[in-house]
């Protein structure tokens, strides 16, 4: 017997345009637990695809347990036991969560499916693991963390023993993360080998044995974690230093730019109120951060302040104007910019070319067309500039199809629309999700940028670090509800942990007083 | 860059087109085998007869005979194309929306019915300028009442959220029912009570309306074609262009690949499912009244026995395209071509003319592959070029 369960050997695979893989080695041994690093469209996701069936590969071998194996198909690959959660989910929208977990090896009798069991095996799953769903909802009505657990419950579920995780964590929050390291330790030291893709050094230093390091599509070390450092991993990957922790002036907050009143929204399965008499400001020139677990109304209250959603009672003020009943598109062109927190949902039409996409709010505008006529010249001239500035990397530039693109230069490709869009107003939710550290560290000197020239920017994160290093107030919501404010140099994450599981509150004097 | 760029599109562009004829290829040759079947379960068809009887489909209406024969065969097959391509757009430009548009045959029928109601209402115009604007009128209003009747099922889509499918099967024969009980109801006012017939509508250069010909009946002698074919090209065209160069098919297309991510954009995602479906509405009510503006065409009136094939030929016609308009030019003048052939291919051999409705349905089930073709295409293309740049 071989002593690992996978080997994939001088793999290489070329899209239009780039070589996504170029001769990368890869071994997996029995039981450990190997990260994948490497920077934004570094070939990670496609090297697994590979290994999952869902691309073959131009030349190389893959070995599963010493033997060459071709995978042709996702079924393959499920029956040499490799299973995929994936980095953008694959679920059946109108399908309930329970649905999709079993999709694919569902038990029937006589032809009818037999969901008790499947619900029973569920349950007891996501009881072990701690990964809380609600076997009921449809998947399109619930959260990304929500759909994230989902996937990973669906490999426990079908009993693969070699798992691929790619980024699984991007969109977990803090317990959750802590949570699901200690099932992948767990799991390893059940005899499954694991496959960990993320951009967090800390949790690759927590939970992997080794951590094999890509660069633009090519093999470059795989070393030992006990023998590294997070600083040695970055290097590794992006060939140079990378200092995280902004070194941000502080705050200079000016006037009011956005203003919630009182904000009632309705939760869409339930009927109750996701967002239960919020009230917020947020003011030009500082960046305030609502910090949670996930769940706890944030997504609604965000979709309600953008206009997705519609809100049940209360008032959303943009720069002294009631906007709450405005469509989207006057909320779009009165100084309002949005990263959204789902990027595939709302973020960008996949079908569209990157140039497409980079004009999405904008096409209207006489910058971009006359007289009906879209300008292709000026988009041409226009995306181009932002994939220069931002750094957006694909295989055909600006008319890259979006689908093709990596998630993380997918996610720039957002970013580098909203915040050249004109706003005073920069609302954005997990903005850094799956971006490598460099272009976290980017992206986080671009959002202080944008409110040093006087926007007021509303975050959204449950990453702690970056709600700490980025934010100049903090607001923790709990239950629908901002149940405190601190100041992030003078609280830590346990006091914030504290607020956000709901074992204090604060008195918030205006919210009471609304509420009545 | 912006040259290559340029070049990676048309390259995209051929590669489309080289699937669909890989396609037709392969319809072409499943033909052979059925014609070739067919002659060893009939011993009165020798084996020879399959590749005469697929050179005649293949060559549609060339093969008709002499050349007076093969202009007047031409002449009525780029006539019947016109309906044809008509309603491949309309179901091509509904797609491009996310919209399934099977409610073409009641766009088609309203179109039909409001255009011949115009054209014989009028008293007989007596110089060609009044029978012009009359033919205009008419025009028109088949493109009104087709709009209205596609925008039913885009408005209950929109407001209600009810799938387009089901409403537009049901207004298919609330079409047909209208359209029967208008004629039925106003007697023989519209009727052809000439010649027995009374189950159709006066032809309408009966009242002096007739589409423009210049000169094209002398072209193709004995055939009925008039411009309705320029007519539909020039639409084609010009629904090309709205859906590649304009905000407005920028908004219908973003709209049709993510409903949700337009919606965040601030499109009124709504506003486009009615006027997408609409605008495709129109497009089947042009068809039907520039083939019975042409003036020698029959309206049968008891509709709702039948909805019109044309509505459903749409389909194939658009998927044949992958939904591109400029496409549906070549293939709704394919389709009837090969249906020339099949005619003919019952008048010169022992075949009937169901061999051709079979070829082309062989060469529609293809088309399904076309996407795996051109992926195919593409992928032995980056290969090339890899080797290339490797040598
Ligand atoms: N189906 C595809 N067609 C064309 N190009 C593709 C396709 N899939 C990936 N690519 C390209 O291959 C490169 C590697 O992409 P991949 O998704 O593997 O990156 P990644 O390492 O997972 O990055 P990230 O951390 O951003 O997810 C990217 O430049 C991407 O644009
Ligand atoms: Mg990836």
């Amino acid at each position: 017997m071989s002593e690992y369960a996978i080997e994939m050997l001088n793999i290489t695979k070329e899209f239009p345009g780039i070589r996504a893989n170029d001769n990368i080695t890869l071994r997996l041994r029995k039981g450990e637990i190997l990260a994948l690093l490497g920077e934004n469209g570094a070939g990670k996701s496609t090297l697994m695809s590979i290994l999952f069936g869902l691309y073959q590969a131009d030349s190389g071998k893959i070995l599963v347990n010493g033997k060459e194996v071709h995978i042709k198909d996702p079924n393959d690959a499920n029956k040499y036991g490799i299973g995929m959660d994936h980095q953008h989910f694959k679920l059946v929208e109108v399908f309930t969560v329970l649905e999709n977990i079993i999709l694919g090896c569902e038990t029937t009798k006589f032809g009818f499916l037999q969901l008790k069991e499947a619900r029973e095996k569920v349950v007891a799953l996501s009881k072990k693991y701690g990964l809380y769903v609600d076997p009921d909802a449809l998947v399109e009505d619930i959260t990304v963390g929500m759909q994230q657990r989902t996937e990973i419950l669906r490999m426990l579920y079908k009993n693969n023993d070699i798992l691929i995780f790619d980024e699984p964590t991007a969109v977990l929050t803090p317990q959750e993360i802590d949570e699901l390291m200690k099932i992948m330790k767990e799991l390893a030291k059940d005899g499954k080998s694991i496959l960990f893709i993320s951009h967090k050094l800390n949790e690759i230093m927590k939970v992997a044995d080794r951590c094999t390091i890509l660069r633009k599509g090519k093999y470059i070390d795989t070393v030992d974690i006990k023998d590294v450092d997070p600083e040695k991993l970055s290097e590794l990957m992006v060939g140079r230093k990378i200092n995280l922790v902004s070194n941000k002036k502080p705050a200079e907050p000016k006037e009011t730019v956005l203003e919630v009143k009182d904000l009632v929204v309705k939760d869409k399965i339930h009927g109750i109120n996701a967002v239960n008499h919020a009230s917020l400001k947020v003011r030009a020139g500082e960046i305030v951060c609502i910090a949670g677990i996930d769940g706890n109304g944030q997504h609604e209250f965000i979709n309600a302040v953008t206009g997705l959603m519609p809100i049940e009672s209360g008032h959303v003020i943009l720069n002294g104007e009631d906007i709450s009943h405005k469509s989207i598109r006057y909320k779009n062109t009165h100084g309002m910019s949005h990263i959204p927190e789902d990027r595939h949902k709302h973020g960008l039409v996949l079908d569209y070319s990157l140039e497409q996409n980079m004009v999405l709010q904008r096409y209207f505008e006489d910058e971009f067309q006359t007289v009906g006529f879209i300008k292709d010249n000026d988009v041409r001239g226009y995306a181009n500039r932002l994939i220069e500035q931002y750094d957006v990397r694909s295989g055909q530039g600006p008319i890259t199809i979006s689908r093709t693109m990596s998630g993380g230069n997918q996610q720039k490709a957002i970013i580098a629309r909203e915040l050249d869009r004109k706003h005073n107003l920069l609302i954005a939710v997990q903005p850094t999700r799956g971006l490598d550290v460099g272009a976290i560290e980017y992206i986080h000197n671009q959002i202080i940028k944008s409110r040093d020239s006087g926007a007021g920017v509303l975050l959204v994160s449950f990453e702690l670090e970056e709600v700490m290093n980025l934010s100049d107030r903090i607001l923790v919501m709990h239950n629908g509800e901002i149940v405190g404010e601190f100041d992030p140099k003078k609280t830590d994450i346990q006091e914030l942990g504290l607020y956000m599981a709901g074992a204090k509150r604060q008195n918030m004097g205006e919210t009471k007083e609304s509420a009545v | 860059m912006n040259t290559k760029n340029k070049n990676m599109k048309s390259i995209a562009a051929l590669d489309s087109i080289i699937a669909s004829l890989v396609c037709i290829l392969g319809g072409l040759l499943v033909g052979t085998v059925v014609l070739l079947l067919l002659s060893i379960v009939y011993p009165s068809i020798p084996a020879s007869e399959a590749i005469r009887g697929i050179q005649i489909v293949l060559a549609g209406p060339l093969s008709s005979g002499n050349v007076r024969s093969i202009l007047f065969n031409l002449g009525d097959m780029l006539l019947e194309t016109t309906p044809l391509m008509m309603t491949g757009l309309s179901v091509a430009i509904a797609f491009k929306t996310g919209l399934f548009n099977i409610g073409a045959p009641g766009q088609y029928l309203m179109g039909a019915m409001s255009s011949l109601l115009i054209a014989l209402s009028f008293p007989k115009p007596n110089n060609a300028g009044s029978a012009l604007l009359i033919w205009l009128l008419a025009f028109l209003s088949g493109a009104v009442l087709g709009a209205l009747w596609g925008a039913i099922p885009g408005l209950l889509k929109a407001v209600f959220n009810i799938n387009e499918v089901i409403v537009c099967i049901m207004t298919n024969w609330i079409a047909a029912n209208i359209v029967s009980w208008v004629f039925y109801s106003t007697g023989d006012r519209f009727i052809n009570t000439a010649e027995v017939k009374t189950q159709f509508i006066r032809k309408t250069f009966t009242n002096n309306i007739e589409t423009a010909k210049f000169g094209l009946d002398k072209v193709f002698p004995g055939s009925n074609i008039d411009i309705s074919i320029f007519i539909t090209i020039i639409i084609a065209i010009i629904i090309y262009i709205i859906l590649e160069k304009t905000t407005f098919g920028y908004e219908l297309k973003a709209c049709g690949y993510n409903r949700n991510a337009s919606k965040y954009a601030g499109m009124s995602e709504k506003r486009n499912i009615v006027y997408s479906m609409a605008i495709a509405g129109a497009l089947a009510g042009i068809g039907s009244s520039l083939w019975f503006l042409n003036g020698q065409n029959e309206f049968l009136w008891n509709t709702y026995l039948s909805l019109p094939s044309e509505g459903f030929n749409g389909i194939p016609c658009a998927l044949l395209a992958s939904n591109n308009p400029i496409g549906v030019i070549f293939t709704s003048i394919f389709l009837r071509w090969i249906e020339r052939g099949g005619f003919n291919l019952s008048g010169f051999t022992d075949y009937n003319e169901y061999v051709s409705a079979l070829i082309i349905a062989v060469i529609i089930y293809f088309s399904g592959f076309s996407k795996y073709i051109k992926d195919k295409l593409s992928k032995s293309r980056t290969e090339k070029i890899i080797k290339e740049g490797n040598e």
